[in-house]
């Protein structure tokens, strides 16, 4: 049997990583760090407690248009907020504030939405959790097999995308030399916008997981942020198969940390979660600055 | 002694404007003028109400022997309301322990700051904020769970060296207090800006590598600047500690305390003391206003009104970065010197013997 603690990690684990590949993918683009990552996924944990409460329908059904409602999230942000400024030749501390801004908005307009389904459907929308609304496999629930899944096909779709189509070397190309990759034809904006599109999506889908197993609240992604931003300078933050890592490494960290050492030491230490993944950020950024794909692995083989 | 409606309205708009004008203006000195993308300004601000909320009150009970072995945190409104009780009859002590207090809190916050920007000091600006941020979001943590520091979630009483004026004339007291702090840290901010350091600042944030071609150390500015805007933003919230009388550390968030200075500075005119100056006055008023009308609205809408004001507030920044990006005020040309004077130093050094 796995122990429960096990499969939580494994869940925090698998959709962390979700996340921080898709802000790393933006990263590699814009190269902005998105502060309004977070709270595209918190869109989608919402739009999960409206399909499982208000509709009672299955909450699997609210990965599709979690996508949606997340890759338009993010595309509104490119194209509306980030593209304009681009234009009019920001730096990218401006670009920053923007994303920050555009967080505000994301955080507020969550929070009315939360209020309202809470007015008007007489439904708890503050530290909730859906775990009855999962299925149950072999005895285990169903999203102990759905998060990795979706973690793994995530990565190794955007492995194939990038590599094996044309629009995914277009895009690499543009991301290492955008005024070449424009010279010969390629549509950098489209391309950018495509990523945009692709990281929102891919932390709407984080999202609608999430309550499944995981105590949801309004304010969830002001702290996930923190952990979101340590897996992928864990990463690196130039390579999205480092930040897949990163994220894997830091929510099982997370997880594992506080659930061991509150068995040690005593269940006081379980709010100081969010501790680990800095500690973990401070330490790579000390040490490592490029995060695991910078470090030169072949000086420890001989 | 009880004060006038009209009156607190207008000593709580004064007193919160001081407060944001010093947090604003020390966010300003770091993004403003030296560049530094500070999204944990958050950080210094709780750790100098943390300051004001977890020491003054032990030393001074310890002093007047009121704690009687009693646990600090458990029986805090006796000992702290004790505590006023024999500093309200004291005003060199109350004047002392303010001063001593803000001075302390100052240290705190440049300390925080050193140690949240240590890591990523040395990297891109991307970086240092992300740190930044992070770090802020930990102090809350702590200071939202350890309750021997400040209470936790309950939060403690804080020591108030205004309380001899009497009655309810203290706040009046106090927010005299904070606007003097607050003009004190306007001409200081003011003629940093004014002098070498400035100019400094404002070539690193223009150029780093010109800058330090020129042989300044980036880094080593970079630190100071944060030691420095830290120690201002601490005083701010020592000074939000002190004027509110208890201090709870999930009183101060990342929307109030970063997100609010931010929208001043950026809408008001960074690098610009003066524009920021008027961002903050608009922006305190239009919170005092909605606060005012708040329950007007509540009835017809499902949600708390504030959201569709942060919204707002939200939605006001995008567009002036994209539209009017320098601001209410921009910032002005530095002053060189007057004609006459630069003809004078001229002949000088052409007078000069040559070596």
């Amino acid at each position: 049997m796995i122990p429960p603690i096990f499969g939580r990690a494994l869940v925090y684990a698998s959709l962390l990583s979700m996340l921080s590949t898709g802000l790393t993918l933006t990263y590699m683009t814009t190269k902005v760090p998105n502060f309004a990552h977070a709270n595209f996924a918190t869109l989608g944990i919402y739009l999960t407690l409206v399909l499982s409460k208000v509709l009672h329908v299955n909450p699997y059904l609210g990965v599709g248009p979690a996508f949606l409602v997340g890759g338009v999230a993010a595309l509104i942000l490119y194209l509306l907020v980030l593209k304009p400024l681009l234009d009019r030749g920001a730096n990218y501390i401006i670009l920053m504030i923007a994303t920050v801004a555009y967080d505000m908005i994301l955080y507020s307009v969550i929070n009315i939405i939360a209020d309202s389904i809470n007015r008007l459907y007489k439904i708890s929308t503050k530290l909730f959790i859906l775990q009855s609304f999962d299925f149950r496999i072999w005895g285990q629930p169903g999203l102990f097999l759905v998060a990795p899944a979706a973690a793994v096909l995530t990565v190794s779709a955007l492995y194939l995308v990038l590599n094996k189509t044309k629009f995914g070397i277009a895009m690499r190309a543009a991301i290492e030399n955008p005024s070449l990759a424009s010279v010969v034809g390629i549509n950098v904006n489209l391309t950018y916008a495509v990523s945009w599109f692709i990281s929102g999506g891919l932390a709407g889908v984080a999202g609608a997981l999430m309550p499944l197993r995981i105590m949801c609240n309004p304010d969830v992604g002001m702290r996930l942020i923190v952990s979101i931003f340590a897996a992928s300078i864990l990463g690196g933050l130039s390579s999205i198969y480092g930040a897949f890592i990163g994220g894997l490494l830091i929510g099982f960290a997370e997880i594992l940390g506080t659930g061991y050492l509150s068995l040690a030491v005593g269940t006081w230490v379980v709010p100081y979660r969010p501790i680990i993944p800095l500690l973990m950020m401070a330490i790579t950024l000390l040490f490592a600055p490029k995060g695991l794909t910078g470090i030169k692995w072949r000086i420890f083989r001989r | 002694m009880v004060l006038p409606v009209e009156m607190t309205f207008l000593i709580d708009l004064l007193a919160f404007f001081g407060i944001y004008a010093i947090i604003a203006l020390s966010l300003n000195l770091e993004f403003g003028y030296a560049g530094i993308p500070n999204f944990g300004k958050l950080l210094a601000v709780l750790g100098g109400a943390m300051f004001v909320g977890a020491i003054p009150g032990r030393v001074l009970a310890y002093l007047y022997g009121v704690m009687d072995n009693l646990d600090f945190i458990q029986y805090n409104p006796d000992i702290m309301g004790n505590v006023n009780k024999i500093l309200s009859a004291d005003i060199f002590s109350s004047a002392v322990i303010l001063v001593a207090s803000l001075i302390l809190a100052a240290l705190t916050g440049a300390l925080l700051g050193v140690i949240a920007s240590y890591p990523a000091i040395r990297l891109k600006e991307d970086y240092l904020a992300i740190t930044l941020l992070a770090m802020a979001e930990i102090l809350r943590t702590i200071g939202d769970n350890y309750s021997p520091l400040v209470g936790g979630t309950m939060g403690v009483d804080v020591v108030n060296p205004f309380k001899w004026v009497g009655g309810e004339y203290w706040i009046l007291a106090a927010t005299i207090c904070i606007l003097l702090t607050t003009a004190l840290v306007f001409i200081y901010v003011e003629s940093i800006g004014k002098s070498p350091l400035g100019r400094t600042l404002r070539a690193i944030r223009d150029d780093e590598a010109a800058a330090e071609t020129y042989g300044k150390d980036v880094t080593k500015f970079r630190m100071k600047v944060l030691m420095v805007g830290s120690a201002l933003a601490a005083v701010g919230g020592a000074l939000a500690s002190f004027y509110s009388g208890h201090m709870v550390s999930s009183a101060f968030d990342r929307v109030l305390y970063t997100f609010w200075p931010w929208v001043m500075v950026v809408i008001g005119g960074a690098a610009n003391n003066l524009g920021v100056m008027l961002g903050v006055f608009v922006f305190v008023f239009l919170r005092k206003i909605i606060i005012f009308y708040k329950d007007v609205f509540n009835p017809y809408i499902p949600f708390d009104v504030n959201w569709l004001v942060y919204l707002l507030l939200g939605l006001a920044l995008i567009i002036v970065l994209i539209y009017k990006p320098e601001g209410i005020i921009p910032e002005k040309p530095d002053k060189t010197l007057e004609q006459d004077r630069l003809k004078e130093i001229m002949k000088r050094i052409e007078a000069a013997p040559e070596e």
